[in-house]
């Protein structure tokens, strides 16, 4: 059930979209994290066959 | 090979004397030493071929856009793992049957001809396996760091660069807390609650703990300049931790599943936006939620 006390009454709040922000490459497990260090996706200390050696993944 | 994570139990195995399989360095504090008494989740066989060879035409069900595709087979999923390096050739192929019973991993193996030891299950293959498996009903992989702290459970949720390894260093300087994972946390749940499992799948540090603790507290990271938990309400929760988890997209019914897992996870996990100054002052504010839910 909610946190919230069901007998506390909550303000009104109008409805409205709130954006999320979703990171494609990071949710599929696509990329890897470059030797310098840039973002990307996946977890560190592994290696991935890719032609740069991957350092780590990012996270 | 025996390896359990996040409560499932993979047997790794091969009938090829010229394969010298062996887990990836954060994987073998994952091993098991013998065979489990309960039952094996995933028989993962392993073997060696030219997988030039293989010229099946082969209808692609998901294109992950770099590492890893995923292909549709009479006999289940597909999975071909490619590299610049290889061009038109999988370097790794992984057949899952239907239900995730039985894995047939492929080497290519003129690409592997060099290694002395094989980790057949080398990212993202190992993860990939796993959140299949989680997407059939038994949990979700997040995007977070897992700290056990005393007899609590803090979940520190966040994309890159929102400061999941910057929290777990902090923790690290805890005597008494235990870091599960600095990037990759799985969920699960039973009667018992909601329940946080550490993977082979760390972050900027070596972070990979096998155990697992009840979840007590969702935070979602924040870089600020004071630190300051504010509640975040059940629906709002569902939609960021969606964008910080690793559902399987290419099963409709697996997302269907993720999302209605993430709201029984909102629902009985208090969750929390967190700003905080990246030092040890924010450790305090943390645990003054316990105390306040008290």
């Amino acid at each position: 059930m909610d946190n919230d006390n069901p007998n506390d009454k909550r303000p009104y709040e109008k409805p409205s979209i709130k954006q999320v922000d979703l990171r494609p490459e990071e949710a599929v497990l696509g990329a890897c994290k470059t030797s310098s260090g840039g973002g990307g996706s996946g977890p560190g200390g592994g290696s991935c066959r890719r032609p740069a050696p991957c350092s780590s993944f990012g996270s | 090979m025996y390896l359990r994570v996040a409560g499932f139990t993979l047997h790794v195995s091969t009938d090829d004397p010229g394969l010298t399989l062996a887990p990836g360095r954060a994987s073998t504090r994952f091993v098991i030493d013998s065979a489990p008494a309960s039952p094996v989740d995933v028989e993962v066989t392993v073997s060696a071929t030219d997988l030039a060879d293989d010229t099946h035409a082969l209808e692609c069900l998901f294109d992950s856009g770099g590492a890893w595709r995923l292909y549709r087979h009479d006999r289940g999923l597909l999975f071909h793992f490619v590299t610049p390096n290889l061009p038109g050739i999988p370097y790794k192929t992984a057949l899952v049957d239907r239900d995730l019973s039985r894995a047939q991993i492929r080497l290519h193996q003129p690409f592997f001809a060099g290694d002395a030891t094989i980790d057949p299950l080398e990212y993202p293959l190992d993860e990939l396996l796993v959140i299949a498996l989680l997407g059939r009903g038994h949990g979700i992989e997040i995007h977070g760091c897992g700290v056990i702290d005393g007899d609590s459970g803090w979940l520190f949720v966040g994309q890159s660069g929102a400061g999941k390894s910057t929290m777990a260093r902090l923790w690290l300087a805890e005597p008494d807390a235990v870091v599960l994972s600095d990037d990759r946390i799985v969920l699960r749940a039973d009667d018992e609650g909601v329940w946080m499992y550490g993977t082979p799948w760390h972050g900027d540090e070596p972070l990979a703990s096998p155990r697992r603790a009840r979840l007590d507290h969702v935070f979602f990271l924040r870089h600020d300049n004071q630190n300051l938990p504010t509640a975040v309400r059940p629906a709002n929760a569902v939609a960021r931790l969606m964008t910080a988890s690793f559902p399987p997209f290419h099963d409709a019914a697996a997302l269907d599943f993720t999302l209605g897992f993430l709201d029984r996870v909102t629902r009985s996990v208090p969750c929390s936006e967190l700003g905080f100054i990246p030092d040890s002052r924010v450790l305090p504010v943390i645990r003054e939620t316990r105390r306040s839910r008290a």
